[in-house]
């Protein structure tokens, strides 16, 4: 019943879709990630050399846009991998919410270090 | 009473396609859990200077480094495998002359970039900081 209207009750379309959408966006967005951090920072990575490039808004913004794909992507694939698992409807909404609230906590968390 | 409607498959052939998934699968758990770790991590430069450098630390270690380059594999081959379902859906790489061939090009892709994703982590072994 629960599981009927709730969570995975969805018809996941747009889940599927972003999975993929948001995959593009990381392999892009962690090649650039990692060559800045390995390749063109010299090692070892100290706080003024992240807080140098924290203050400008151009990196924030692809910080946190970055952030907000890998979590979903992230939390979304923990999803899927619960919903082809868990078939009880109950526990499986149960389980599908908080991995959906539990990625806004994480979010949250996540951008409030960048401020 | 339970009513079984099919009988499931109980074991799948281990076709290369299938070994990319597990392996898909298997990367996509250890990603998640390391990005939990990641933001912890990185979490302490909200803390200052002091906790930030200190938290690094502990990460620039020969250990980490050398974890650092099963990640580096772990990310390669999870991204690689990821375009290839990505061409699956839009392309053509489920044609039958194509997919396994496909799936042999992203295993030595994977293996190629984390060769190359271990060269600053080896040099940080080697060298130290």
């Amino acid at each position: 019943m629960l599981g009927k209207y709730q969570g995975s009750g969805r018809s996941g379309a747009f889940d599927w879709y972003f999975q993929r959408i948001s995959g593009i966006a990381l392999v892009i967005g962690l090649f650039a990630h990692f060559v800045v951090l390995h390749f063109l920072t010299d090692p070892p990575l100290t706080y003024a050399k992240v807080m140098a490039r924290l203050s400008s808004p151009i990196w924030k913004t692809f910080d946190i846009a970055f952030l907000i794909f890998a979590v979903y992507h992230a939390l979304n694939g923990f999803k899927m991998i619960i919903d082809d698992y868990v078939h009880a409807p109950t526990l499986r909404s149960l389980l599908d919410r908080n991995v959906v609230g539990g990625s806004h906590c994480f979010l949250c968390y996540g951008i409030f270090n960048h401020c | 009473m339970k009513k079984v409607v099919f009988q499931p498959k109980v074991r799948y052939r281990l076709h290369p396609g299938y070994i990319a998934w597990i392996l898909h699968r298997v990367t996509g758990v250890l990603l998640g859990l390391y990005l939990f770790l990641h933001i912890w991590v990185i979490h302490h430069i909200a803390q200052g200077e002091e906790s930030f450098n200190s938290v690094m630390a502990v990460v620039n270690s020969p250990f980490f480094h050398l974890l650092e380059i099963g990640l580096v594999g772990t990310v390669a081959y999870h991204a690689v495998n990821g375009l290839r379902v990505f061409f699956i859906d839009y392309g053509n790489l489920a044609r039958r002359d194509l997919f396994r061939k496909a799936t042999y090009v992203t295993f030595a892709v994977s293996i190629v970039l984390m060769v190359i994703g271990a060269i600053p982590m080896v040099k940080a072994v080697l060298f130290g900081h």
